[in-house]
């Protein structure tokens, strides 16, 4: 029953054409009449070997670098660079700190307490030297009265001293004076009394010539 | 017909002489690390550094040349602060200055520096800022600072803010912990990588004198995102910090 049948053999019959490498098995069915249709899966076979073996032969020749960016496309490309930047950010944040803003900030912030603490210096030593001017003023107003009361009394003890000799010189003189007028009133009077007897001769002189001599 | 389309892509990247996404990639444990990244970063932080110690040193009470350029940088960044945190500034000038010098001397050093003078096996030195792993590190770093600065001020009735004003807007707020990173990271890479393509780009195809003003302008751009960056660090800080309404 079974070993009568013979099994039905699906095996392919391939085409005496040598086998072509690239190309997979392909199952051809069978063909009642082989040698018609031999010369097309021939050639379909050819050109599909020439496309393939172009494309290939292309493949190898492209250029390394297109292959290379091929494989890493590279505009946002995360890696270990990431980590190695926020160190390096943090590394330069201290020490830019420890070198250059405290430094500097600490000098820049001396520096202004400095300034603004003479600015205010400044002002009260105004008010100190003001003090001071009205003080000095005072002294020299002090000092002329001083100078000027001085003055008054010296003046007047002068005066004084002055009026009294004047007085004196005054009494001097009017004694002199007085001195004087008595001897001249003396000697007028003497006068007077040797002109009186020379008078009394001279009228009679006078009488004689005058008169006719009786 | 695939293999010349090929060759003319070929060709243009040659030309072209644009490396956006080439990394200089160095190995470090089982890790990658963009080396053009810590190198330049290196240098920022060299330069920073070397200036600072020889500008402060000697302090004189009336400043002359480099200790005046640092004292107007510091009352500049003391201004900020104080402008965004309030009278508390004191502790966070650090942080904001050294996020303000870190970014500025970054960008300004990617554009002014020539860098192309160092020829790298893979990709190029640029500034450290057009990475994208650096800008959102500083972004995690400004959001742990005002986290703290909100934490240590208020203890745990910190995250009360986030019922404020009105519970309806507690998505919102949760939201808004996720969006400041990330806006502040965004913008200063799009800016400093965009910058530098543009520049890039133009010294290729137009004579040398035509780029100028486009370089210009990244100067000026690079400046404003260092401002901006610290800026919003502080306000952020500020906002944690601030009293009850």
């Amino acid at each position: 029953m079974a070993s009568s049948k013979a099994p039905i053999t699906s095996t392919p019959i391939i085409p005496s054409t040598p086998r072509i490498k690239f190309l997979p098995k392909i199952a051809l069915p069978r063909i009642p009449k082989p040698q018609q249709l031999l010369s097309l899966p021939h050639s379909s076979l050819k050109s599909i070997s020439v496309i393939l073996a172009a494309t290939s032969f292309s493949l190898s020749q492209a250029p390394p670098s297109l292959a290379e960016e091929f494989e890493k496309a590279a505009l946002f490309d995360f890696n270990l660079t990431l980590p190695i930047i926020v160190v390096e950010f943090l590394f330069l944040m201290f020490a830019l700190d420890k070198i250059y803003y405290s430094p500097l900030g600490k000098f820049m912030d001396e520096r202004d307490a400095a300034i603004r603490e003479k600015l205010s210096s400044v002002k009260d030593t105004s008010q100190e030297v003001k003090q001071l001017e009205d003080q000095a003023a005072a002294v020299m107003r002090a000092a002329r009265a001083e100078i000027s009361a001085a003055l008054n009394k010296m003046k007047k003890e002068t005066q004084l001293e002055v009026e009294q000799k004047l007085a004196e010189g005054r009494k001097k003189v009017e004694a002199e004076l007085q001195e004087a007028l008595a001897n001249l009133e003396k000697q007028k009077e003497d006068t007077i009394k040797a002109l009186d007897s020379q008078i009394a001769t001279l009228s009679e002189e006078i009488v004689k010539k005058v008169l006719p001599v009786s | 017909m695939l293999s010349c389309s090929i060759n003319t892509l070929k060709g243009l990247y040659d030309i072209s002489g644009v490396e956006v996404g080439q990394h200089f990639y160095w190995q470090i444990g089982g890790f990658q690390v963009h080396g053009q990244v810590l190198i330049t970063s290196w240098v920022v932080i060299a330069i920073l550094l070397g200036s600072a110690t020889i500008a402060v040193r000697n302090p004189q009470t009336i400043p002359t040349g480099s200790q005046n350029f640092f004292e107007y940088v510091l009352e500049f960044i003391r201004d900020v602060s104080k402008t965004q945190i309030g009278e508390e500034y004191g502790p966070w000038v650090p942080f904001i200055g050294t996020m303000f010098l870190f970014i500025f001397v970054s960008n300004w050093s990617g554009a002014l520096l020539p860098w192309k003078i160092i020829q790298l096996p893979h990709g190029e030195l640029a500034a450290p800022t057009n990475d994208i792993n650096t800008t959102v590190a500083l972004a995690l770093l400004t959001s742990v600072a005002y986290f703290y600065a909100g934490l240590t001020k208020k203890g745990l009735s910190y995250f009360g803010k986030y019922i404020q004003p009105t519970p309806i807007l507690l998505p919102i707020n949760i939201l808004e912990d996720f969006t400041k990173p990330l806006s502040l990271s965004f913008r200063l890479f799009g800016n400093i990588l965009a910058d530098e393509l543009v520049v890039v780009v133009l010294v290729s195809l137009v004579p040398s004198v035509v780029p100028i003003p486009v370089m210009f302008l990244g100067l000026f751009t690079s400046g404003i995102q260092a401002l901006i960056f610290a800026t919003l660090a502080a306000a952020y800080i500020g906002e944690s910090m601030e009293g009850h309404h």
